[in-house]
């Protein structure tokens, strides 16, 4: 809060005492003191005795007259100090105004009893009431409700793709028609009025189902909230008592909670131990699949159910679950484009929809990465016709879904691609410092679980061969390892250890998945599998020995 | 109204540290610590305060996202809370009290800063004691959190310029004079239009009157008598240089002091206990601080996601997110019922226990030590008993390390380890006196190691910890130059400086007492030696109460200087985390320095099923990163080992205790024979020890010529020239022989072997020094002078193997000695020892 850091002076001790032989004679000595002193002055008389060898006999004069020294050195460092601020204020040379406006605004923005009283946030309430409904006995209700609000906006999204194949179609007839007839019957400039003709009408198409389906999801969604908190009214009403005995999952059906029919992929699981003394155990998993399946849904599959019961469980819990994306900005990238389409596929009850969340990141970011840039620019002479207010390879950016099969949020890391896809890249490339920031994030914002892609790509292509592959997840693997090392520990968001024995427990990121990609040969994914063992230290389990009698 | 004081002991409060913004490296390249964590190591020093006129601190805990809670000591009502009007004379009393607490905080270079009238509590005794006025001192003057400390209407004028010393607080000392006096200043107004009326102050002549003036209280303020006025216009001059100290506002207040303090009864019992204990022991019987914080709305959890950030810049500036959580000045009090109904059976008289009263078994004694620690009741007695005891340290040393033998109650442990390791004296000025300042050329490795020594714990890794344990390894390297800093150093000072974190001289004492009871010679700066004979010592007891993992050890050539010296070196420390390490040394301190060679057999034993299926290569991973170890079983076992083996086994000849002055007792061998031997030596007089209490079965491998000459009574004759090397089974050895030794092996007896030193060189080819002798020249019973009977030319020595515990362990024993010894071909030891482990299980 001070402005200024404490200044420090050095000011010169001086001691002197008479000689042994003649009285008149004095051994002089001068030390210098830094002021405000923060050692311990008996200490420092020590070292004087020793450095100048001086009789012990004086020991404690010198430290009589040394802590006095101190002290009034400090009291007048201080003095001087506030009686010149003062002087200043005297003689109107500050700014008081500027003082004054500083002091109010830190106090109004920290301290609660100067704060503008604000209520709880809607969106808290909204969160606490959610949480609290998803484990009672409505939680079947609520599955159902949403899931028949996202079959809806899943028809409609079915009708508005037939309406514009459809229109497509027609338009390709036409279209063809007319070119057949070219030269005999139509001219050139025909043609071209048709095409712009056409392209009004699919703009006009799109336009009519994009307004209708925001409609509809407004009104879902304003629908779904004001039927949730009638619900939570009736709840807390009538069936107060038994929520905490009653499992949620007692109320559903075995058929419901059967698990999805187990897609043939390719994983492994290891429990590994990080850390030379303190051991913090976490979960690793390989595994090949698209990262896109932890995001898509399908809504007309009963299996999901326990899908989305998981995640509605935990959204408002502190161990949510995240993936990472490597891909462009956010107003571009094939990545964040397949995000978009599966988070849109259903309404966000809780979220803003996705597409407005891009938006408001882009627009945010501006200013800061504006800066940053303009910095960096300064400082490495770079190209300054690179885009000034985009993201920057490393960089990260954040959403946030309700609707998402298994992750409540998506670190989309932003990344160059060229280098990223086929070179080979060192622990300093911002891809994985990038990785590094995410990590941290996770771990400060209570995510449990995270997917990461392994090789820091989605796909695999002719060029990222098996010791490319191995190469790669080698050096992701390392650095992860790292990171989560250096976030579990008291530096990151958890709290390991305690001196009284009331530590806050937990935290960190539990649970590492890395993704492969899909296409993965078994092969591969076998290579790759092996260097989690080696590399990550596998627990040992413990063994129960049978006590000998 | 003392109903009401005996509710509440304790309060707490809570805040966020701030967040280290963008690139989070220091200049060492090492992450910078958070603030929480510089909060905890600041304020410790906070936690041993003790005045009669400051609220002691009981607790800093540090919670997820960098949430600080302090609990400390309450007592009464806050000024703020209280309605009636004081007299004046009371006024002169509170001032003296609060000045008096002040003037103690100055003399220790503390600042209050945050003087209020919410943390200054008054009881209805006129007791007055100063709220959590450490916030300055523990946030570094406010630096490490984001929100402004103090309240603006106490606040300086040169304090709300940035500036301000110690003299700030007498300052808002002179305004809560002042409203006590005449009323609440500046109400209803915002903190800036206050701020500025404060700053315009500075023009004023007497700035009381010109407050008492804007307040409409200036009629009020004449009728304040003069003496008060006085002092209170010393305390608001505008110049700091022209204010009263409060060196000077304690005499002259006392002076003015007519009310004495009305003296009263010390509390009994349960709450005359100290108040450390007391909240010790409130966490134990279920206390929690963060529960009440929780009910009074103090910690809102607001779901994670919804303050997830939406970007985060490559270096590391985030944006959006998180606005942080304000931070409220509230408090939450905590009552005691819970505790005061844990220990309410408890009769009065347990609460002064008698140091010659005959002491009471508890039944929790039995349990696991983590779960003794953590019962209510049984900790109870524990602390009153330790408390007790340790009061009259020196005198009761040998009480406590008695005591300390059942286990050691966790909140007293520093005090108990500092008493166990003999430390007593003027400790303080004798650290004072090192020169802990002046660089070194040790310092640069220094510096690179304690950022990486026992970093996940709070106290250690922040920067009081980091400065505190390089005081102490300089100091530690000074005091003894006959040594060098030995990597691993750190470690082993670790454990003190946790126990002591505020009192560094004790920390070092105990390191200056430790090392040369556990580690002498380790740290000079060839310690090859001593090294070498502990490691071989190791392997030695590994043998002998592990014969079976040793033997495979020693066939895959895994050996103890690959993975045991850090072991030893740090005494553990720098292979457990610290909550072990205090266990571990609990052990050590009162079994004394063998134990460590046992504590090495209890690990490899935890490890031994691993080890077994494991090749070089495997075991050598396992060592790097050792996998959990049950310290509590590690801990018993080894002490197991450790009393029931002979005390010559352990014998080592780099200690730092008295020589051997008994023949009988002497085990001395070349070093070189030491190296080569699998198998301890044991001295005569613990051998006789055994053979006294039959114990043991001696098989003799010297000639028959030799044996029928004279011999041990009772031992059988195996000569060793007979042996036949080929033969796998016991009853190659002879009948009785075969007899003999199964029926010391079912009883569990230790078997000696013993042979003639001049044989030695002989079986040489065969046993490269793998027994050594026993000789008697005639066989005698008479134990009177024993060394009469035998030869001085050759020396009494004996190797010898023991495990009475198990009977198994006895086979393999022999079995793992001859197989260990790699001349000897398996042949032989099935011969000698037929019985396979699984038929004596």
């Amino acid at each position: 809060m001070n402005t200024e850091t404490i200044q420090k002076t050095t000011k010169s001790f001086r001691f002197s005492f008479p000689t042994c032989t003649n009285e008149d004679v004095f051994f002089k000595l001068e030390v210098p003191v830094e002021i405000p002193y923060s050692g311990s002055p008996g200490e420092l008389v020590q070292r004087v005795i020793n450095m100048f060898h001086i009789p012990v006999y004086l020991e404690d004069e010198l430290n009589e007259k040394l802590v006095e020294f101190i002290y009034e050195e400090t009291t007048n460092f201080h003095n001087e100090r506030d009686e010149n601020l003062l002087n200043q204020l005297k003689n109107g040379e500050l700014n008081v105004e500027k003082i004054v406006k500083n002091w109010e605004k830190l106090f109004k923005e920290n301290v609660v009893e100067y704060a503008e009283q604000k209520g709880t946030s809607d969106e808290e309430v909204f969160a606490a009431a959610y949480h609290k409904l998803v484990h009672s006995p409505a939680l079947e209700t609520i599955l159902q409700v949403e899931n028949s609000y996202a079959k809806t906006v899943m028809t409609t999204l079915k009708n508005r793709d037939e309406d514009i194949k459809k229109l497509t179609e027609r338009q390709t007839e036409e279209m063809e028609e007319k070119v057949r007839l070219l030269n005999t019957f139509t001219t050139e400039e025909e043609i071209n009025e048709l095409a712009a003709q056409h392209f009004e009408q699919q703009n006009l198409a799109a336009g009519r189902w994009g307004s209708q389906l925001d409609a509809l999801c407004q009104a879902q969604r304003a629908h779904h909230r004001t039927w949730l908190m009638n619900t939570l009214d009736q709840y807390q009403t009538t069936a107060e008592l038994d929520t905490p005995s009653n499992s949620p999952l007692a109320t559903f059906s075995l058929e419901r909670l059967a698990l999805p029919a187990p897609r043939p992929r390719p994983e492994e699981s290891f429990t590994i131990h990080l850390g030379s003394q303190l051991k913090q155990t976490h979960n690793v998993r390989i595994v090949a699949m698209d990262m896109m399946d932890l995001c898509t849904l399908q809504h007309d599959d009963p299996t999901e159910a326990s899908r989305r019961l998981q995640t509605s469980l935990s959204l408002y819990s502190s161990e949510l679950c995240a993936c990472v994306l490597v891909g462009g900005g956010p107003r571009g990238g094939d990545t964040t484009k397949q995000l978009a389409r599966a988070a849109a596929a259903s309404t966000d009850h809780h979220f803003p929809h996705v597409d407005t969340q891009l938006q408001d990141i882009a627009e945010k970011v501006k200013e800061p990465v504006e800066q940053r840039n303009a910095q960096r620019i300064k400082e490495l002479g770079q190209d300054p016709r690179r885009a000034k207010r985009d993201l920057q390879p490393g960089d990260v950016f954040i959403t946030k879904h309700s609707n998402l099969a298994d992750v409540h949020a998506v670190f989309h890391l932003v990344a160059d691609d060229a280098a990223l896809r086929s070179g080979d890249i060192t622990s300093r490339h911002p891809a994985i410092l990038g990785l590094r920031n995410i990590l941290k994030a996770a771990a400060s914002n209570d995510v449990a679980s995270i997917s990461i892609p392994l090789l820091l790509r989605h796909d695999l292509s002719e060029e990222t061969t098996a010791a490319w592959c191995v190469r790669r997840a080698e050096l992701v693997l390392k650095c992860v390892k790292g990171f989560v090392l250096e976030v579990g520990g008291v530096g990151g968001g958890g709290t390991a250890g305690s001196n009284s024995g009331s530590g806050g427990g937990g935290g960190g990121v539990h649970t590492i998945h890395f993704v492969l990609p899909s296409q993965a040969a078994p092969a591969l994914f076998q290579s790759l599998a092996a260097l989690l063992p080696a590399i990550f230290r596998i627990s040992n389990p413990v063994k129960v020995k049978p006590q000998p009698v | 109204m003392r109903e009401d004081n005996d509710d509440y002991k304790f309060a707490a409060c809570t805040f966020f540290a701030k967040d280290h913004p963008g690139e989070t490296c220091g200049s060492n390249g090492l992450p910078l610590t958070p603030s929480s964590v510089t909060i905890i190591g600041q304020a410790q020093r906070l936690l041993i305060l003790k005045h009669p006129n400051l609220c002691t601190y009981l607790d800093i805990i540090r919670c997820k996202h960098e949430r600080i809670i302090v609990v400390a000591e309450v007592i009464g009502k806050s000024l703020k809370e209280t309605k009636s009007k004081f007299s004046f004379e009371e006024i002169v009393n509170i001032g003296l009290q609060i000045a008096n607490a002040l003037n103690f905080l100055h003399k220790l270079d503390i600042t209050h800063r945050t003087l209020s009238d919410d943390n200054i509590l008054i009881d209805s005794n006129g007791q007055v004691k100063l709220f959590n006025y450490g916030m300055n001192y523990m946030t570094k003057e406010g630096n490490e959190v984001a929100f402004p400390i103090g309240i603006p209407r106490y606040f300086s004028p040169e304090t709300i310029l940035s500036g301000g010393g110690p003299s700030a607080d007498v300052w808002s000392f002179g305004i809560i004079l002042l409203e006590l006096c005449i009323g609440k200043l500046w109400q209803n107004l915002k903190p800036g239009p206050i701020l500025r009326r404060i700053l315009t102050l500075v023009h004023a002549g007497n700035a009381a009157e010109r407050i008492a003036r804007e307040n409409d209280y200036y009629d009020i303020y004449k009728q304040v008598p003069d003496y008060l006025k006085n002092i209170i216009e010393k305390c608001l001059k505008i110049y700091p240089s022209e204010r009263a100290t409060f060196e000077e506002l304690v005499s002259e207040l006392s002076c003015l002091n007519t009310k004495t303090h009305v003296e009263i009864k010390r509390v009994r019992g349960l709450m005359g206990c100290d108040l450390h204990v007391l909240y010790h022991l409130w966490q134990l019987a279920g206390g929690d601080v963060q529960a009440e914080l929780k009910k009074n709305c103090l910690i809102k959890n607001s779901p994670p996601i919804l303050s997830m950030p939406i970007a985060i810049l490559l270096d590391g500036c985030t944006i959006g997110g998180k606005t942080g959580a304000l931070f409220d000045r509230r408090i939450a009090k905590y009552s005691l019922d819970l505790l005061k109904l844990r220990l309410s059976h408890i009769s009065p008289h347990d609460f002064y226990p008698l140091m010659h009263e005959k002491r009471k078994v508890y039944d929790a004694v039995t349990l696991p030590k983590i779960i003794r620690e953590r019962d209510t009741e049984y900790q109870f007695y524990r602390l009153l008993w330790f408390q007790r005891l340790l009061k009259g340290y020196p005198h009761t040393a040998a009480y406590i390390r008695a005591e300390a033998e059942v286990d050691i109650p966790p909140l007293l442990r520093g005090d108990v380890w500092a008493a166990l390791l003999g430390v007593c004296g003027d400790i303080e000025s004798q650290y004072e006196r090192i020169d802990k300042e002046t660089p070194t050329p040790t310092d640069k490795q220094i510096d690179v190691d304690i950022p990486r020594c026992h970093q996940y714990c709070l106290l250690l890794c922040g920067e009081a910890g980091h400065r505190a344990l390089k005081r102490l390894l300089k100091a530690w390297l000074l005091t003894n130059p006959q040594y060098v800093y030995w990597q691993g150093l750190d470690s082993l000072t670790a454990p003190f400086l946790f126990l002591n974190f505020c009192n560094e001289a004790r920390a070092f004492a105990c390191l200056q007492a430790f090392v040369p009871k556990f580690l002498h010679n380790f740290f000079l700066k060839d310690n090859s030696s001593v090294i070498k004979e502990y490691l071989a010592k190791f392997w030695q007891m590994a043998a002998f109460h592990e014969p079976e993992l040793a033997t495979h050890l020693h066939e895959i050539n895994f050996v103890p200087e690959l993975f045991a010296i850090p072991w030893f070196l740090t005494m553990f420390s720098h292979v457990f985390p610290l909550h072990k390490i205090l266990h571990l040394w609990d052990a050590l301190l009162v079994e004394g320095p063998s134990l460590p060679l046992f504590m090495g057999v209890g690990i490899l034993r935890q490890l031994r099923d691993t080890l077994l299926s494991s090749g070089f290569n495997e075991c050598i991973l396992l060592s790097s990163d050792l996998p959990e170890i049950d310290i509590g079983e590690c801990v018993k076992e080894s002490i197991n080992m450790c009393r029931s083996s002979p005390r010559s086994i352990s014998y080592r000849r780099y200690t730092n205790e008295p020589a051997v002055k008994e023949p009988a007792d002497d085990v001395v061998i070349p070093m070189e024979t030491l190296f080569s031997e699998i198998c301890p030596r044991i001295s005569l007089s613990d051998f006789f020890s055994l053979v006294c209490q039959d114990k043991c079965c001696v098989i003799d491998i010297r000639s028959n010529l030799l044996y029928e000459k004279s011999c041990i009574e009772g031992s059988i004759n195996v000569p060793y020239s007979g042996v036949q090397l080929g033969q796998h089974e016991l009853r190659a050895l002879g009948l009785r022989p075969q007899r003999v030794i199964s029926e010391a092996v079912k009883q569990k007896k230790t078997v000696v072997v013993a042979s003639a030193e001049d044989e030695t060189a002989q079986l040489c080819e065969f046993f490269l020094g793998g027994f050594s002798l026993l000789a008697s020249r005639r066989r005698s019973t008479s134990r009177p002078d024993m060394e009469g009977y035998f030869d001085n030319d050759l020396k009494d020595v004996f190797e010898a193997d023991i495990d009475p515990v198990s009977r198994p362990c006895l086979i393999d024993i022999r079995y793992r000695l001859q197989v260990m010894s790699s001349y000897l071909t398996l042949g032989m030891i099935k011969m000698l020892f037929p019985l396979p482990r699984e038929i004596a299980r």
